[in-house]
């Protein structure tokens, strides 16, 4: 029995300490971006500075920033438009894979499976002729079509989800009638509404933080999105920690704020897209 | 039975038409292009470009820069490497009885959620030399002696970044564990229990085995991640001072897209690829061979 509670113990302090180790560096983000120019000097970093002078006037300097409305407005139409089609071509591809044989059925397969493997950060320097070339340079449609063509985590998802659905249920629907499109649009699909609800979130996720892909297709002004617009943020407020702390903070919130609301599904669909065959 | 077979084929066709193509315009053919352009001297403009054969491969074997960034891979690596074990114990705690394990769930898979940018730069602010947080930690512990110019010290920088990495990816394993963890079936614990096996003969004999596909899948994420090393240094140092945390993906993506020298870029693109096959062929030859050893004792 002691031994039992002494393991306990010792368990639970390892959990904390990892939670210190994990909050730290973002809860002192947060002090610094409460702090006047001023109070950054005098006060230690790992303090919030007397309750009297707590300031929000860094988050006010952030949120004023016109680009960061406009960094919010890509974001949003990038995620919007790459998840959509990332569900519908999802679904549809996993679907025939799992259920249909056809001649090149194999090659089909594997070309969707060298797409997962290969790198993307060095594929760029292959793919940002392809973009050239196609005048999707500078222009939205560049962080959508490669969203969207090559990041492939859905169809492992949505494989394993419909290798459980039964087949009778394609079957009976074949044999009252139904053509084989009507079988996906109102049968398959809306069974798959919760791996949807799970590749959305995640994609969602990967699609608000990369920083990559924006920063190399997208160098316009206009075209900043909340990462893009945060390098750049930090670029002009050079030593000016307690701003650039706020604009830390103010990034870091939609993704966290997804997180939050959505764990259950995250952590199962993060499994999930991992596991392949 | 032919028209169905017809309407068959139709259907499989137009839904597969879009998706295929993007395929391969997007990601086939840049793919193959790799291999083309590392055999060429293309400077990412001309309209030009002259088919130099190995040059420059033997170019890449021969540059300095470029070994000292694979060594900083390396250090990412190793430290990730070692990091697994701890990951694998934290995922066997929280799948255990375990108070609040919720909430440590959600903590443990936090930095890897939130965007990486807005980490790199809050480590930046954390390490940095004036009124740096790390500095100020180690000041309240009495351990002024240790202060050092964390991102600007060509001896330990790398090391503070891989430290970062750790911090930000680590969860994502403890997460992936966790989940191969539960499926395996309870029976098989609750038997060796009976058995009297005690939670080290359970974690060595049941647990580890059972989640070896995990296992597998991580130790290759760890290969496929370190070598790939992008965001966390090319925010934080840029990869300086000089090449002191310069990474392997960096220098590439610089040699490409800074020195416009495309066809080298393309050759170091073909290597980490290549790198990345054969160490893990390597790694689970290895790896493997140690279990089985182990079992068969």
């Amino acid at each position: 029995m002691v031994k039992r509670i002494s393991t306990q113990i010792v368990k639970q302090i390892l959990c904390a300490s990892m939670v210190v180790i994990v909050m730290a560096p973002i809860i002192l983000t947060l002090f610094a971006a409460l702090k006047t120019k001023a109070d950054m000097v005098t006060t230690s970093p790992l303090l919030l500075p007397e309750w009297g002078r707590v300031t929000f006037d860094n988050f006010k300097d952030v949120l004023s920033d016109k680009y960061l409305l406009i960094g919010f407005k890509n974001t949003g139409i990038i995620l919007m438009v790459s998840i959509f089609f990332n569900v519908m071509f999802g679904t549809i591809t996993a679907f025939i894979i799992e259920r249909f044989e056809f001649r090149g059925k194999k090659l089909v397969v594997s070309l969707f499976f060298i797409g997962m493997l290969i790198p993307t950060f060095v594929t760029e320097i292959a793919r940002f002729q392809v973009i050239q070339g196609l005048g999707l340079y500078n222009t939205l449609g560049a962080p959508i079509v490669i969203y969207v063509a090559s990041d492939l985590m859905q169809l492992y998802i949505y494989r394993q989800f419909i290798s459980g659905l039964s087949v009778s249920l394609d079957e009976a629907a074949l044999i009252d009638g139904c053509s084989y499109f009507g079988l996906f649009v109102k049968i398959i699909f809306p069974l798959l509404a919760p791996a949807t609800a799970t590749v959305c979130i995640i994609k969602a996720i990967n699609i608000i933080n990369d920083m990559y892909i924006p920063y190399l297709y997208m160098p316009k002004n206009k075209l900043r999105t909340l990462t893009t617009f945060l390098m750049d943020y930090a670029n002009a407020q050079l030593g000016s920690w307690q701003t650039l702390a706020a604009g830390i903070i103010i990034i870091m919130i939609p993704t966290i704020v997804i997180y939050v609301f959505f764990q259950r599904y995250i952590l199962a669909g993060v499994a999930a897209g991992a596991v392949k065959e | 039975m032919s028209k169905l077979r017809k309407k068959r084929m139709q259907f499989v066709i137009t839904a597969l038409v879009v998706p295929v193509i993007l395929l391969i315009v997007f990601v086939v053919i840049p793919a193959a292009d790799l291999f083309r352009m590392s055999f060429t001297n293309w400077d990412g403009y001309s309209k030009e470009s002259d088919i130099v054969g190995f040059t420059n491969y033997i170019s890449m074997l021969k540059n300095k820069d470029l070994w000292l960034s694979l060594k900083n891979n390396a250090v990412y690596f190793v430290i990730h490497f070692f990091m697994i074990a701890v990951e694998l114990g934290f995922a066997v705690i929280l799948t255990g009885r375990l108070r609040a394990a919720k909430f440590y769930k959600t903590m443990v898979f936090m930095p890897y959620i939130i965007n990486g940018v807005a980490v790199s730069y809050a480590f930046s602010y954390f390490f940095s030399p004036i009124n740096g947080a790390f500095d100020a930690v180690l000041g309240a512990l009495n351990l002024e002696f240790l202060i050092r110019n964390w991102l600007s010290d060509p001896k330990i920088v790398n090391y503070v970044l891989s430290f970062v990495s750790v911090w930000r990816f680590s969860g994502y394993h403890v997460i992936l564990f966790m989940a191969a963890l539960q499926s395996i079936p309870q029976d098989v614990a609750e038997a060796a229990k009976v058995d009297g096996a005690n939670a080290w003969q359970l974690f060595k004999y049941i647990q580890v085995p059972g989640i070896m596909l995990m296992v597998d899948f991580v130790l290759f994420d760890n290969i496929r991640g370190s070598l790939q090393v992008f965001d966390i240094p090319f925010v934080i140092t840029a990869g300086g001072p000089g090449y002191a945390s310069s990474t392997f993906t960096l220098y590439t993506i610089k040699t490409a897209f800074t020195y416009s020298n495309f066809g080298l870029a393309s050759t170091m693109a073909v290597a980490i690829m290549i790198m990345i096959v054969f160490i893990y062929v390597i790694q689970n030859k290895i790896i493997h061979s140690l279990i089985l050893r182990d079992r068969r004792k």
